[in-house]
């Protein structure tokens, strides 16, 4: 269309906004430089601990337990977070919370029975809201107008909020708790707002294998993909070609084939009610699909000149080729004809000759790696002496499953990894990332067949196929962005990138490693599970570092925006199939997960906050008040409004919370929230805000709060002595914050 | 004719303290007048009270011949007096273009979903430093990250994008290297030849000389005098600032600067 043709020309007439004299910094540099890293590599640390040690973390039951300390949290957090960035802090924020609470409880309980004013929660509700922003209004003002510093201020409301608490709840009930919310007027309407849960199966998937329960809620999920990856390819398309002036009328009927036999899939799909029948028609559904939208693009898009195609791949990528090929084969061949069932050793394989080699070979390494640590041999030597102790010792130790396992994926991924030789050789990148989807797919499958907790199954399995899709994607407007630009292309991955990728590797596949041995199936099978969890992590770090790369670093906005919906798409089908549920699952008798709507309000929050501090003029303005008030004063900044309005802002939020508490429990203590409000500098501060204000970030925040949440349920989860909670949490918090401090300095240096 | 801004016998005093008597001098548009003065000689008070961060006590001011008192910074941006301050009104840990539309942000979209205009603000900003013959780097890259030169740079192009018709500049060479302080001095020019009404506030009289239209000196808060360019040398403008006391440390100066 005119727009994106138009779009396209500027761009490549417009010299780029980046200058010579920069020194490239790549989009992982450039991520880093953003002040929620250090949270962000943290939460991803505490979620693959908790993930490694508890079967129950990782479960829909877990993630809503966490997500709802974190959700109190972060709530206050992100205000929070604000107010520390605009340059001010309000210690009376963790009492507000209970004050609101005990304010609504106390105005709506019956006077007869409880003690209290008997106001409807038409009138109570807005009241406490109306309490809550004045005294925010009053904090900002006296702030303001004083010049004393906020911490003085905020520290004597915090004392005049906690005795009023104490002293009007003793005064009206005559203890120190505020209860019956549930018995006052109007209750049912305020409950269905502050109260609202909503209701999950926990694992719908158990017992049955998760494909074979198809509900109406899968027409949402596998809708969303297939409108997700449409989207995603006709984005990359639009980044990379011109539509043609005139559309070729025969793409339209091919497209409208591959629709009809995509429809087709699609229904029987829904029809069938077996684990079989269920990945035809979803192949079927699928090919018809990727018809239809091939069909599509040759209709509208001016075709490209043809990629190199194999047969004309020099020797040796040639070579490469076939080693490849041949790999791939032999894996699927070990995996026919290796029973998956039998859980013997293999040792019967080699016998006493065999342990003598294994022993022989364990001496040899030993008495050749002092050697070569006295420098007196070459490293190869005790390498060699490793090898030979390796294949008898893979026999003693691994059972006839845990061979085929390794042999199935050992093969498979030399073979990939020679068949991304192969193209790589040609310079088709493209095609290199395309073998690198493909793999992620095996490895997907892979994990699902072999895998023996079901946990892992389904959620890695999930997880790879996005990584796959996203992958593919990328591969896609890789080869695009190669043809089009005349530069050589960038190199795959930063150096940073593989570094942090090695890094969570490595960690991830220590922690799993010391964990899986604790209750082992034999050493090996646990380094080899140690191994797999590691890579797929360090993979995932990089798939994500190259997505990062070719989408961002191109200009051209009608597809990128095309790319990110289509993005958008798969993840909420896939969200949409993880966290909702139907009647008909509903009828199934499970275990069920609740999610509280202080979660909704929480990610809502974070989302918000984000958009107003990069977004708008008051979050400019606060970053401005925070960073040098009397500069953005002169400049025109009305520094107290945004400060007063700062301080409103967390009261409001408080009111929220407080609300979310009240209505949770019914009944409230006085006490409640009190020294909360150093929790939320603290999680505020681990997402990345200074404490002298002027940066920070909201989302930082938010994943903070995650963080603690995630902390203080895991160590319940993982069945550690929950004493021990302040210490892990205190140490994760340092360690988030050191990393926050190093990893930005690191950045800044490479600039 | 009436002048363009007109100051007569401005004082300011705080309690007992006299911070300012006497100040009396004309500003027009395409002249730089030039405040010099050493610390202490209320230079600053100057700046504030034309930037409308304090009022005169006594006085008046007169903006094309209407006597005008400026309540807030707000107030006397909207009658485009721009001021650049010595610590530069800048954010340090905010971006370039952050900086440059700091106050006066660029909006676009309906209500609810009002936001800045990034790309808009970064286009300008970028463009509007390149016409001041400034080629910023990364308008993305934060204030504090930039050289004090390229910081005033800012700070100026900032000043006469939105429109300021007076641009007062405290000290702007102050904290500079030779270097530096030449090209600032360039930009004053500049400036002055867009058609600005620049007041150059510096205690450098060899900074001072070269650019300047007009001058006033200041001492303890009293004002020595307002000179045209025609009245005055170099010479007798270094005379007349450093006073009696300080003459053998600044013939010393001059000294040096001489070789």
């Amino acid at each position: 269309m005119a727009e994106a043709t138009t779009t396209n020309d500027s761009a490549a007439s417009l010299p780029p906004v980046e200058d010579e004299r920069l020194a490239h910094r790549g989009p992982v540099q450039q991520l880093l430089t953003r002040p929620e890293i250090g949270a962000l590599i943290g939460a991803v640390g505490v979620w693959l601990l908790f993930w490694l040690v508890s079967e129950t973390f990782g479960t829909a039951g877990g993630t809503a337990n966490y997500l709802d300390v974190a959700a109190t949290l972060g709530l206050m957090a992100v205000p929070v977070a604000l107010l520390m960035i605009g340059g001010e802090f309000d210690l009376s924020s963790g009492s507000m919370t209970g004050a609101t609470a005990v304010i609504v409880i106390l105005l709506s309980s019956d006077t007869a029975e409880l003690g209290g004013a008997g106001l409807s929660l038409h009138l109570a509700v807005p009241l406490s809201l109306a309490f809550a922003l004045a005294i925010g209004w009053f904090n900002g003002t006296l702030v303001d107008k004083t010049s004393l510093p906020s911490f003085i201020v905020t520290l004597g409301t915090f004392f005049i909020l906690i005795g009023a608490k104490l002293g009007f709840t003793k005064l009206f009930t005559n203890k120190v708790i505020a209860e019956g919310l549930d018995r006052s007027s109007g209750y049912e309407f305020w409950d269905n707002i502050f109260g609202a849960r909503w209701v999950r199966n926990n694992h719908v998937w158990e017992n049955e294998g998760w494909s074979n329960l198809w509900s109406s809620r899968d027409w949402a999920w596998s809708g969303l993909l297939i409108i997700g990856a449409v989207v995603l390819i006709l984005g990359t398309m639009e980044l990379a070609y011109a539509r043609r002036e005139r559309p070729i009328l025969g793409g339209y009927l091919v497209s409208v084939f591959g629709a009809a036999v995509g429809a087709v899939g699609f229904i029987m799909l829904l029809n069938r009610d077996s684990t079989t029948s269920n990945w035809i028609f979803g192949a079927v559904t699928g090919a018809g699909v990727l018809v239809a939208v091939a069909g599509w693009c040759l209709a509208r898009y001016q075709a490209a000149e043809r990629e190199p195609v194999l047969s004309e791949l020099d020797p040796r990528a040639g070579q490469y080729l076939i080693a490849g090929i041949v790999a791939i084969v032999g894996a699927v061949l070990i995996a026919m004809f290796m029973d998956s069932e039998n859980a013997d050793r293999l040792d019967f394989l080699i016998g006493t000759p065999g342990r003598a080699v294994l022993a022989i070979g364990i001496g040899a390494t030993g008495v050749m790696a002092v050697l070569a640590a006295l420098g007196r041999v070459s490293i190869g030597y005790p390498a060699i002496g490793a090898v030979v102790a390796l294949v008898p010792g893979i026999s003693y130790m691994v059972t006839v499953q845990g061979a085929r396992a390794i042999l199935f994926g050992g093969l498979a991924i030399a073979g990939v990894v020679l068949l991304s030789i192969a193209a790589r050789r040609r310079g088709l990148a493209a095609l290199f990332t395309l073998f690198t989807s493909v793999s992620v797919v095996g490895l997907a499958f892979f994990v699902r067949s072999e895998a023996d907790s079901r946990k892992l199954r389904v959620e890695l399995f999930t997880a790879l196929l996005l990584i796959a899709l996203i992958l593919a994607a990328s591969a896609v407007t890789r080869h695009i962005a190669a043809r089009r630009s005349s530069a050589p292309p960038a190199p795959a991955h930063s150096p940073l990138a593989r570094q942090i990728g090695l890094g969570l590797g490595l960690i991830a596949g220590l922690l799993s490693l010391i964990f899986e041995l604790a209750d082992s199936d034999g050493i090996l099978y646990s380094i080899i599970m140690a191994a797999a969890k590691g890579g797929i992590v360090a993979f995932a770090v990089f798939a994500l570092a190259t997505l990062y790369r070719t989408l961002f670093t191109s200009d051209e906005s009608v597809g990128r925006s095309l790319v990110f919906v289509g993005l958008g798409s798969v993840m909420l089908g896939i969200s949409a199939r993880l966290l909702f549920i139907t009647n008909e699952e509903l009828a199934v008798t499970r275990g069920q997960t609740r999610f509280g709507v202080g979660v909704m309000l929480f990610l809502a929050f974070a989302v918000l906050g984000a958009w107003v501090l990069a977004r708008t003029q008051f979050g400019n303005w606060i970053f401005a008040v925070g960073g040098n008030k009397d500069a953005s004063r002169s400049v025109g900044v009305p520094a107290a409004r945004t400060k007063t309005t700062l301080f409103m802002l967390v009261s409001a939020s408080a009111w929220v919370t407080g609300m979310v508490i009240a209505f949770r429990l019914n009944s409230v203590q006085a006490d409640v929230g009190d020294g909360n409000e150093f929790r939320y500098i603290i999680v505020a501060v681990v997402g990345g805000c200074l404490l002298t204000g002027g940066y920070g970030s909201a989302i930082g925040a938010a994943i903070g709060a995650v963080i603690w949440g995630m902390i203080t349920s895991g160590i319940g989860f993982a069945t550690w002595n929950s004493n021990w909670r302040f210490l892990v949490l205190g140490a994760l918090l340092l360690v988030a914050v050191l990393v926050n401090n190093y990893v930005r300095s690191q950045a800044e240096k490479v600039r | 004719m009436a002048e363009f801004l007109e100051l007569n016998n401005i004082s300011k005093f705080y309690g007992n303290i006299i911070a300012l008597t006497g100040v009396t001098t004309t500003v027009n548009p395409g002249e730089v007048t030039c405040v010099l003065g050493d610390n202490g000689a209320g230079k600053s008070t100057f700046i504030k009270i034309l930037a409308g961060v304090h009022q005169h006590d006594e006085g008046t001011l007169l903006m094309e011949g209407e006597d005008v008192r400026f309540n807030s910074p707000r107030e006397a941006l909207g009658r485009g007096i721009a001021t650049v301050y010595q610590d530069l009104a800048m954010v340090p840990l905010m971006s370039v273009w952050r900086n440059f539309f700091l106050g006066s942000e660029p909006k676009t979209g309906m209500w609810p979903f009002r936001q800045i205009d990034i790309e808009g603000a970064k286009r300008i900003a970028k463009e509007e430093m390149g016409k001041m013959g400034i080629d910023i780097r990364d308008v993305e890259q934060p204030v504090g990250t930039l050289s004090g030169g390229e910081r005033q740079s800012v700070a100026i192009a900032r000043a006469s994008y939105f429109g300021a018709r007076v641009l007062i500049l405290d000290e702007p060479t102050s904290a500079l290297g030779v270097k530096q302080s030449g090209v600032v001095l360039r930009r004053i020019v500049e400036a002055r030849d867009q058609g600005l009404a620049v007041i150059f506030i510096t205690h450098n009289p060899n900074h001072a000389y070269p650019v300047g239209d007009r001058f006033v000196i200041l001492n303890r808060g009293v004002s020595m005098g307002n000179w045209a360019k025609e009245e005055l040398s170099q010479a007798d403008l270094t005379q007349l600032m450093a006073g009696g006391a300080e003459l053998e440390a600044l013939q010393h100066e001059l000294a040096q600067a001489g070789t």
